[in-house]
């Protein structure tokens, strides 16, 4: 029996249109953001308390549609149908009211209990235009309420609409959207064939559902029906019947119910809108005509860019000289006389230099880095600058076979490689989420600059430094093509809305922030520590010895480097800025030639993704992928190494 | 295609103009024809007699009936046109193109294989070509219009996958969009379309063609 007291709901809606903004304002800091079961989709879940309600509010992907395009859109219609959630809150978009409401009509088929948050009405005041709520709620026949979410306007009434539909005081009396004659004919002949031959499958799914979704042949629904006893039965009619309507309209069936759905949307809205303003030349499309201006675009996108990744290093090499000395001057010699006095010397070096030194590890390259990379990249997100930069990059990104949202990625490559292996998700197809994946990890990340900076920058020259940088972008770029020459499979384009600029939000930002903080802390330190332990006990165990001088052959004969530069290299695996820390301490750093410096820094910039990068890599892509990967990358540093040594040394 | 002088090219209008006539269900005259071609109603004469001679059309009096064979010609003048015009690099390489154009031999074949259609793709083209109204000349893929320019989408050509994510994200047949902005060499196009601004690489907006506006120049 469920509690009477406690309810789901679900928040469902296009991508854009302040969805998190609501989540946000509805659950606060309780919030729980992990993935959806054995699926690379964000889910992100909260409570909150009202009228003596418990209320677990989870918020579904922003998706456009509820066929099977994503993985985004089969998770949210099977949430739905599957899991029926008390009340389902459809976030729309006032100021594009239309497209919304197609998404709308597509939840009024799956027949679930559903309110409006009409969301975003200031905006849709600013473009001149009015919604009527009461005429929408009673053309759709369920209750609509409009909200502004950056100022939390509405919200309380939202979710008192919520408790009314939950207890049943607000009867919903959903519209059905009605095709044209040819195809309603249709569905009815469908539907009943699917309620008389698919029972088991209309207990979970509304009947007319099944009938709209196998017209509009969609692959996930016919593969359900197959598997049922009279399936294919089932499958064939629809398929004759959907050969009907194609050949009735000569598009695809499920164009020709995209084209009536919109119709219905467009009657809709033309029926709640009034205009009674002209709109207004607002900043925001000022500021939209300048930053993806053809020409002008490109200055701002790199002085964009600039500022965030100046700011980000100065101030994170700023924070991380404190925090260094916060760990080695303070917290590792405190540990060591608490624990000295209990355990043996060499577990107490086990615990300082492995967990503590793990830690610090993390944390040194989280705090000062990760978390002020992440808020300006909240901040470019929220504001709607993302899509302006991939509409830029989309020429560029064509050459190495993706489209322009892969730039986010790699953006984000160049703060951690672990948000953006996750980053590739925003990529269409497998292949394109490899391919994606394939060239973020070889982007130099804040770490390697580190090294880059602090050894070839410092010793050699701040051009040779740049030199380096700009290589590694040379090779993103031609890996990127081979690969992309190399992968079979046709590439998709660019397809993706450019929401208008808005505001960014501190609340929102910070939550997001929060959350990815969280989730690179979960990736990254379990991993970090262990890696550090094992590497303290081959230490401690003298095994590291053996190991490095084994590895001579490649690092002095092909590289060209003294053999005690194994010992960084190994431990760079951890976190990549540790090759310089280490091999600082093991020799003078300027005893080393120039070349050997390039030749090191090199080998460091490519091989293994560190720890935490190959862990996202297998989270995302499964380990066979993630192994082939990171053994390309270490052979590519090899080979890249003693090619640049050999080349130098002439 | 047997010539490509000024004369066959009047006769191509000509049985496009007919073929729209045909699919609304109106009788096709040689003086409507000239009205529409805004040509001597002479040169329609002539076109009338060389496509009779080809035996693509009847001639009865004054009114004109496509024969199948006429039908045919239709068709593949529009797959022509939008494979020469359209699916391979525009401009120079197309020139280069045409060359090789004559030789293929497997149309279904050739679009399969170097353009990856599949065959329901391919069928949901052809019937995009054999509905279209009016000439073929009229359609434009959306990558050609200048900023600012609109247009009603008329189909969209290329896999089940792609045209269906562009009905979703609303490009419909029949709906009508504006060009907000193009990138900078073949880049991506902007449209705003049902009140919501879309960016489409250069090669989707290929694929979508429109019948361009025409822009109101005699006010007044």
């Amino acid at each position: 029996m469920k509690d009477k007291r406690r309810l789901t709901i679900a928040l469902a809606g296009n991508a854009n249109v302040g969805k998190s903004v609501i989540f946000n304002q509805l659950t606060g800091l309780n919030q729980v953001v992990g993935n959806w079961p054995g699926k690379t989709v964000e889910r992100a879940e909260g409570t909150l308390y009202f009228q003596g309600y418990t209320i677990n509010v989870i918020d579904l992907p922003g998706i456009y549609s509820l066929s099977t395009y994503s993985m985004e859109e089969i998770v949210s219609r099977d949430y739905i149908a599957v899991e029926k959630p008390d009340v389902i809150i459809n976030i729309v978009d006032s100021s594009a009211l239309e497209r919304n409401l197609y998404f709308t009509l597509q939840l009024l088929e799956l027949e679930a209990p559903i309110i409006i948050d009409l969301n975003q009405v200031d905006f849709a005041a600013k473009k001149g235009m009015r919604i009527d709520a009461e005429k929408l709620s009673k053309a759709l026949g369920i209750p609509v309420v409009p909200t502004v979410a950056i100022t939390g306007t509405g919200i309380k009434d939202l979710l008192a609409e919520v408790i009314c539909v939950a207890e049943e005081k607000t009867k919903l009396s959903p519209l059905k959207v009605r095709y044209g004659q040819e195809i309603e004919s249709r569905l009815k002949e469908l539907e009943s064939g699917v309620r008389k031959k698919l029972p088991k499958l209309c207990e979970t799914y509304p009947s007319r559902w099944i009938a709209i979704k196998l017209l509009e042949r969609d692959p996930d629904v016919l593969n359900r029906v197959l598997a049922q006893k009279q399936g294919t039965e089932v499958a064939a009619s629809a398929d004759t019947l959907a050969g009907e309507i194609e050949s009735i309209h000569g598009e695809p069936s499920s164009v020709v119910m995209a084209s009536e759905r919109y119709r219905v949307a467009n009657t809709l809205a033309k029926d709640v809108i009034s205009i009674v303003s002209p709109p207004q030349i607002t900043l925001e499309e000022k500021l939209d005509a300048v930053t993806a201006h053809k020409v002008f675009g490109y200055p701002i996108l790199v002085a964009v860019m600039a500022t965030m990744f100046t700011t980000i290093f100065v101030g994170g090499s700023f924070l991380v000289g404190g925090l260094e000395h916060l760990f080695e001057g303070i917290l590792i010699p405190a540990v060591a006389k608490i624990l000295s006095g209990v355990l043996p010397r060499i577990l107490v070096d086990l615990i300082n230099r492995g967990v503590i030194t793990g830690i610090a590890a993390g944390v040194t390259i989280a705090l000062p880095y990760i978390i002020p990379f992440y808020i300006f990249l909240a901040i470019l997100e929220d504001s709607g600058y993302l899509p302006r930069a991939a509409f830029l990059m989309d020429n560029l990104m064509h050459k190495i076979g993706l489209h322009g949202k892969a730039f986010i990625p790699m953006i984000l490559g160049f703060g951690c490689r672990v948000p953006a292996c996750i980053g590739c998700r925003i990529m269409e197809t497998e292949r394109e989420r490899f391919l994606a994946g394939f060239v973020v990890t070889l982007i130099p990340c804040a770490a390697v600059t580190v090294v880059i900076l602090g050894l070839v920058g410092r010793y050699v020259g701040l051009h040779i430094a740049l030199a380096l940088y700009v290589f590694d972008l040379i090779l993103v770029f031609a890996l990127g093509r081979l690969a992309f020459k190399a992968l079979p499979g046709e590439p998709v384009g660019l397809l993706m809305e450019m929401p208008p600029y808005r505001k960014p939000f501190p609340k929102n930002v910070l939550m997001k922030t929060w959350n990815r903080t969280k989730d690179f802390v979960y990736i990254a330190f379990p991993l970090i520590i262990v890696g550090s332990l094992v590497l303290e006990t081959l230490r401690l165990t003298g095994l590291i010895w053996p190991l490095a001088e084994s590895t001579s052959p490649v690092i002095t004969g092909w590289l060209g480097l003294p053999a005690v530069c194994a010992i960084p290299l190994f431990f760079g695996i951890l976190r990549k800025e540790l090759t310089l820390i280490l091999l600082s301490e093991l020799i003078a750093l300027n005893t080393l030639t120039a070349t050997q410096m390039i030749v090191f820094s090199l080998v460091t910039m490519i091989y293994v993704p560190c720890v935490a990068t190959i862990a996202a890599l297998i989270r995302e892509y499964r380990w066979k992928k993630a192994l082939f990967i990171t053994v390309f990358d270490i052979l590519l540093a090899l080979l890249l190494g003693g090619i640049a040594f050999r080349l130098l040394s002439i | 295609m047997p010539n490509s002088d000024k004369s066959y090219e009047i006769v191509l209008c000509m049985l496009e103009i007919m073929k729209t006539k045909e699919a609304e269900g109106k009788q096709a005259r040689v003086a409507d024809i000239a009205d529409e071609l805004k040509r001597p109603v002479d040169d329609i004469e002539k076109a009338v007699e060389t496509a009779s001679k080809e035996g693509w059309i009847q001639r009865n009096e004054d009114a004109l009936k496509l024969t199948d064979k006429g039908r045919l010609e239709v068709k593949k003048h529009r797959e022509y046109y939008i494979h020469q015009k359209y699916a391979h690099y525009p401009g120079f390489l197309g020139n280069i193109g045409k060359f090789f154009e004559g030789k293929i031999k497997d149309w279904r074949g050739h679009w399969h294989r170097r353009h990856g259609f599949n065959s329901t793709a391919l069928n949901g083209f052809y019937r995009n070509l054999e509905d279209f109204k009016g000439r073929i000349e009229d359609a434009t893929p959306l990558a050609n219009l200048g900023e600012g320019e609109k247009g009603v989408v008329a189909f969209a050509m290329g896999g089940y996958g792609l045209i269906r994510r562009l009905a979703e994200m609303g490009l419909t047949p029949g709906v009508e969009v504006t060009v907000i902005r193009c990138g900078l060499f073949r880049g991506p196009v902007e449209v705003e379309v049902r009140g919501v601004s879309l960016a489409l690489g250069h090669g989707v907006a290929s694929k979508v063609f429109v019948r361009p506006s025409r822009v109101k120049t005699n006010e007044g």
